[in-house]
């Protein structure tokens, strides 16, 4: 008997994945990410990105207000103020009012809103702030990811745990509804459902999760046709645990690590589907904003050499989507340290 | 260096990196030697590093994370092969020094025909044309008894039984007429009756070939008959090596006595089974001495009947049509309350379905199960329920049979639980605490999991689960027999203690005929899901009535 | 042998049922009025019921199952609802564009791949090893848009090495002049997954015990390598890239829309947008046979890969 404090499969698992440098950085990340998120749900930042808070195109402010651009400060037309001097007012016959008209134009004057020449990382065609814009995007895809994910694992393992569990007729059910879902490529299947249901960010995750279930289901059967027949189950058998509490509270344990990895894949993979859908014109509706809605615009911008809004969404999506890739692998070996020792 | 040793092994040191700083030492200054035209026995359990001295000698270690310490040698003819190059090594294994594994089915190559893989040796290391060595295959695989082998040179490994695969390999090895083969315990995965047809085989072999024999295995038994030398290893370091005769007639070293005492024989059986603790600490003459008498009288109460008992799996077979295959056919006996039924057979015969069926974790498809007056087979799930209690088992594999992200408290307290023993949690835990106590663990047992316990303390485990419902029947399918011998012993005893205690009847199954001896009072026999034989279980071994029976009693090693 | 075919291809039976069901339910049922999305914004209640009567929509949904079924069995959609060719037509004209583009990516991940898994394999555990598979990684998560995007303004429109867009109806410009560019972008993101997988297939068979079973024989490291490992790898890769065939014909949706490429996958899109439905059920249930088809044939390469799988 190993003298050390006694570690769970969790437990282990966790200091093993600590233990990786790569892995800290990588949750480092996606805490700053998710944290941004959940700050953008709750309003408290980038809840104007739909303001035009500077003029079309804005200069990064890295670059200055100087940096070329035809729609920069220096493309400014320079009003010639009218001066009107006492000869002019002598043959005006509106001048009495001009007093008049001055005070009655108070009552409507408004603050002229100037917009800003430059923003932190530039402005959209629009003169939206790009910074928000791509912090309210981020937590559009994320939510979409998560969400869209969740729901593919939740679908995926419980028939794949019906599935491999019971088998039999009911099995064979489940075998014909994945097999119908199979022998359509991905792709098309998602533009299918799409294309039915429409835009709407709560639709694509509807579409990517029902569409999208079929791989963890097919992983969960075989691991639960796997798991059923061990002398563990026998055993949980032997001493009459219910069919439930064999699946969920014995079995569903020693599969849960998957489940996990398999929802973190999924993830990654389903934020990469909707940027191609919204791209397409399937998924996230053109009032909202995602990553995919924003270099879904950048094609016009860079023929016109405003590549700030390409830079800004390549780089943060990049990095949390590399980051969680990253991970996933990272945690794939902590959780299964015997598949990585090869 | 005389010319009389073939090999010598010398102060080989081996340690495997396990982490960034954690180092395992394998084998801790090996000394031994291996004449010309000797066998050789290397004997030891699990972890002894009884293996790790042979891939050494074969360069088979990953490279990566094995050192091997400067001091060592492995002289090889004069030669230091730790000195040489990797191809070097390479173009020796196979041509002078060959290896057979313990698992034929894996160690061949799946995609390629056994011809080819025969052929493939052949090219490798001599100038042949391919239709010469194809000739030459065929010749092989004569010789190693293959029936029909001009055909057989076709077929591809999964086409073969165990025991073929195992002879294809044998003739892999010694396709090049190699000076030393290493068997790394070459029949441990085969049946008894193959054991002793590929044992046989090897010794024709080393004879006509003039070879020596490195043979690797746990089983000191196995090799009393044919080794000329035995090494016995513990744990990285020789505790006695000696011509055969004497290891086996005047064992020096206590671990080496110990081995011997405490596998059982069918020539005996001691009230107490000896443990290797009782031979290290120097115990070994305090044993109760006397044996055990066994038997069923006719007046013995019956606690559980089987009547034709017939278990069938449907197997796909045309178009649309099943096939009915019978695992168990027709199988009756009785089990006496407080006595031990063994049973016994080869892979295949069936005995663990027979084990799975009465207890209902298999469908059943015909005979009768009367426990208390009923019979258990025609209940609904929900009536058998309470039936469930009674009668348990321990499985095969320890590590298996326990659910990995469960503590063994959990693992305890859930049968408990179902079955409503106790009103509280809290006096389930005492229970449980007092049965790791009963079976020989530390109650610190209870909040650590699975992982953390060695094979025979899981198979401890495992028992205690079944305690906690006070069952009145214990099936223990294969239960020791993947435990080392030392372990075994140990386990052994534990259960012949908690069957005199709680006066429970036992199920004993396994292949092992000298165990199954040792503890049952009665023995059936199955042969391809049939009943051979039924009797008690001292007249079953003097007196072996079935032919089959006698096959199987004749290939138990050491009874030549 | 010709037991197991016959069985296999009824089995195949209700998987097509099934597809046809979802197809058919998907669009005829949850799929909206296509009548008033055809008709426009301003079209009066008498042309969307002139719409619906042209378009059989307004008969009973059993009788529009059957014309479906019927549709499927004769190879005949009718025609396009957005520009009135038949679907047929468009299928087998646009088909052969996408797989121009699409073979050659398919073809050129196989070899790449291939090749750096083994060499990768070979060295595993390495520091070269470990850092192909961590760009893998990176490069895996990045999306194709992004290549494309990225890649196309890059390599097409600012260094001029290729042409922006374009595609024309001969076959070799084609091959030559405005397939490469959409094929380099494909192969950054397809070689890399590709690349994982089969590495992952090798590394597996390395640990079998036949592998060791080769060098206790005396076999080099190579002769290991070559001959016993990737032949016993070669079954599941050689499946997986059988498996890709029919993703093949409908080609990368990303790619066709951003290249102009008038491929399937372009025409699917479009469909989406127009809701032109025949035309998208008509490659949805076709692609289904196709795979099923595919799918059968990867079993018989299987067997014929692997002697111990048993065609029953």
């Amino acid at each position: 008997m190993t003298q050390q404090a006694s570690y769970g499969f969790w437990r282990a698992a966790g200091k093993r994945l600590w233990a990786d440098k790569l892995a800290r950085v990588c949750m480092a990340i996606l805490a700053i990410y998710f944290a941004m998120a959940v700050a953008s749900g709750l309003g408290w930042i980038a809840a104007d990105w739909n303001e035009e808070v500077g003029v079309s195109y804005a200069n990064p402010s890295f670059l200055g207000e100087d940096y070329p651009n035809p729609q920069g400060k220096n493309s400014m037309i320079s009003q010639e103020v009218l001066v009107i001097d006492d000869k002019q007012k002598a043959v005006d016959p509106l001048a009495p009012y001009y007093a008049e008209i001055e005070q009655r134009a108070a009552a409507y004057e408004q603050e002229e809103l100037k917009p800003s020449w430059t923003l932190p990382l530039g402005g959209d065609k629009w003169g939206r702030d790009i910074l928000a814009k791509v912090i309210q995007a981020g937590e559009v895809s994320i939510t979409v990811g998560v969400a869209a994910a969740a729901l593919a694992v939740l679908v995926g393992t419980l028939l794949g745990a019906i599935g491999g569990y019971f088998g039999g007729k009911l099995g064979d059910l489940l075998e014909w509804f994945y097999n119908i879902f199979t022998s359509v490529p991905y792709i098309l299947l998602v533009l299918a459902f799409a294309a039915v249901f429409g835009k709407g960010i709560s639709t694509v995750i509807l579409v990517l999760g029902f569409t999208g279930w079929t791989g963890t289901y097919r992983l969960i059967r075989s691991e639960y046709i796997k798991q059923r027949g061990r002398d563990y189950v026998m055993a949980a058998n032997a001493i009459g645990a219910s069919h439930a509490r064999k699946m969920f509270v014995h079995i569903l344990p020693n599969v849960s690590h998957l489940i996990l990895v398999q929802l973190s894949q999924l993830v990654v993979d389903f934020i990469k589907a909707e940027v191609i859908l919204s791209f397409l014109g399937l998924g996230v509706p053109t009032d909202a904003v995602s990553w995919g809605i924003m270099i879904n615009e950048v094609m016009p911008e860079l023929v016109l050499g405003k590549w700030w809004q390409l830079a800004a969404v390549a780089t943060v999506m990049s990095t949390f989507v590399v980051a969680f890739g990253l991970f996933t692998d990272l945690l794939r070996d902590a959780l299964d340290p015997k598949a990585s020792r090869r | 260096m005389t010319t009389e040793n073939l090999l010598e092994i010398k102060n080989l040191h081996v340690s495997f990196r396990l982490g960034k700083s954690e180092t395992f030492e394998a084998l801790k200054g090996v000394n031994y030697v291996i004449p010309k035209n000797s066998v050789v026995a290397l004997v030891g359990e699990s972890g002894s590093g009884k293996s790790v001295s042979a891939m050494a000698i074969m360069d088979l270690l990953p490279r990566a994370n094995t050192v091997i310490a400067p001091e060592s040698g492995l002289v090889f003819e004069g030669v230091d092969l730790l000195k040489q190059s990797e191809k070097q090594r390479r173009a020796l294994c196979g041509k002078q020094i060959s290896m057979i594994f313990q698992d034929p089915m894996t160690s061949l190559n799946p995609v390629y025909k056994v011809g080819d893989q025969i052929v493939e040796v052949l090219r490798l290391h001599k100038p042949l044309s391919k239709a010469a060595a194809k000739q030459r295959a065929v010749e092989l695989l004569r010789e190693v008894g293959i029936p029909d082998p001009e055909t057989r040179i076709n077929s591809y490994p999964h086409e073969m039984s165990g025991g073929q695969q195992q002879r294809v390999m044998i003739a892999m090895a010694i396709a090049c007429e190699p000076k030393l083969l290493i068997a790394d315990e070459p029949t441990t995965a085969l049946d008894v009756t193959i054991q002793k047809q590929i044992i046989e085989l090897l010794i024709k072999l080393k004879a006509t070939h003039g070879m020596s024999v490195l043979f690797i295995t746990h089983d000191l038994e196995l090799v009393r008959e044919i080794a000329d030398h035995v090494v016995v290893m513990h744990r990285g370091v020789i505790k006695e090596q000696g011509a055969s005769e004497q290891v086996f007639t005047a064992p020096k070293d206590p671990y080496t006595r110990a081995l011997l005492a405490c596998r059982p024989t069918i020539d005996k059986r001691p009230i107490r089974l000896p443990v290797v603790e009782d031979f290290l600490a120097g115990r070994e003459h305090e044993l109760p001495q006397g044996e055990r008498s066994r038997g069923v009288l006719a007046s013995d109460p019956i606690v559980l009947e089987v009547r034709n008992l017939k278990k069938t799996f449907r197997v796909k077979q045309g178009l649309f049509s099943h096939k009915e295959v019978a695992a168990v056919k027709d199988v009756s006996f009785k089990l006496a309350r407080g006595k031990t039924l063994g049973i016994v057979g080869e892979s295949g015969s069936g005995k663990t379905t027979l084990g799975k069926t009465i207890l209902r974790l298999n469908s059943c498809e015909g005979g009768e199960v009367i426990y208390e007056g009923k019979n258990l087979m025609s209940l609904s799930d929900k009536e058998f329920m309470p039936y469930k209690r009674q009668m348990q088992i321990v499985f095969q594999n320890p590590y298996a049979s326990l659910n990995p992200r469960f503590t063994v408290g959990d693992i305890l307290l859930e049968p408990m639980r179902v079955h409503g023993i106790h009103d509280s949690d809290k006096d389930r835990a005492e229970h449980a605490m007092q049965l790791l106590k009963r079976v020989g663990l530390d109650e610190k047992a209870f909040n650590k999991y699975p992982h953390e316990f060695s094979g025979g303390q899981r198979q401890r485990v495992s028992i205690a689960r079944c305690l906690t419902m006070k069952p009145e029947i214990l099936v223990c399918d294969e239960s020791v027999s993947a435990l080392d011998v030392s372990v075994q012993a140990q386990v052994l005893n534990l259960l012949q203690e908690l069957q005199d205690e709680y006066g429970m009847s036992y199920l004993f199954i396994s292949h092992d005929l000298n165990v199954v001896k040792y503890i049952s009072d009665e023995v059936l026999v199955m042969n391809h899901g049939e009943m051979v034989e039924y009797a008690n279980a001292d007249e079953l071994y003097r007196q072996p009535k079935h032919a089959y029976t006698q096959k199987l009693l004749a290939a138990i090693p050491g009874r030549g | 042998m010709s037991a197991y075919l016959l069985r296999r291809i009824w089995q195949m039976i209700p998987t097509l049922a099934g597809v046809i069901l979802l197809v058919f339910f998907l669009f005829n049922v949850f799929g909206g009025d296509p009548a008033a999305i055809l008709a426009g914004k301003i079209a009066s209640k008498e042309k969307i019921e002139a719409i619906r009567d042209q378009l059989g929509l307004n008969a009973p949904i059993w009788v529009q199952l059957w014309i479906f079924v019927k549709q499927v069995f004769t190879f005949d959609f009718g025609n396009s609802w957005s520009t009135n060719e038949a679907v047929s037509a468009i299928i087998l004209q646009k088909a052969p564009v996408s797989l121009t583009v699409m073979l050659q990516v398919w073809l050129l991940d196989a070899i790449i791949a291939v090749t750096l898994a083994v060499a990768v394999a070979y060295k595993r555990g390495s520091l070269t090893d470990r850092a192909v598979m961590g760009i893998c990684t990176a490069a895996m998560s990045i999306s194709l848009l992004l290549y494309v995007v990225v890649g196309q303004w890059l390599l097409g429109y600012k260094l001029e090495i290729f042409p922006v867009l374009g595609w024309s109806d001969d076959l070799w410009t084609n091959v030559s002049t405005y397939a490469p560019l959409p094929i380099l972008l494909l192969l950054f993101v397809s070689v890399a997954p590709s690349l994982r997988l089969y590495r992952s297939f090798v590394v597996e068979e390395t640990s079998h015990d036949y592998a060791r079973t080769a060098r206790a024989k005396g076999a080099s490291e190579h002769r290991v390598m070559f001959v016993h490992v990737l032949r016993n790898a070669a079954v599941p890769i050689v499946t997986n890239l059988a498996m890709a065939l029919p993703g093949l014909f409908v080609g990368s949706f990303v790619v066709e829309m951003v290249f102009s490429i008038p491929g399937l996958g372009k025409e699917i899109v479009t469909a989406v947008l127009r809701s032109d439905f025949p035309v998208i059920k008509a490659i949805t249930v076709y692609l289904a046979i196709l795979t099923m088809v595919v799918n059968l044939l990867v079993d018989l390469l299987y067997k014929w890969l692997d002697p111990r799988v048993e065609l029953k």
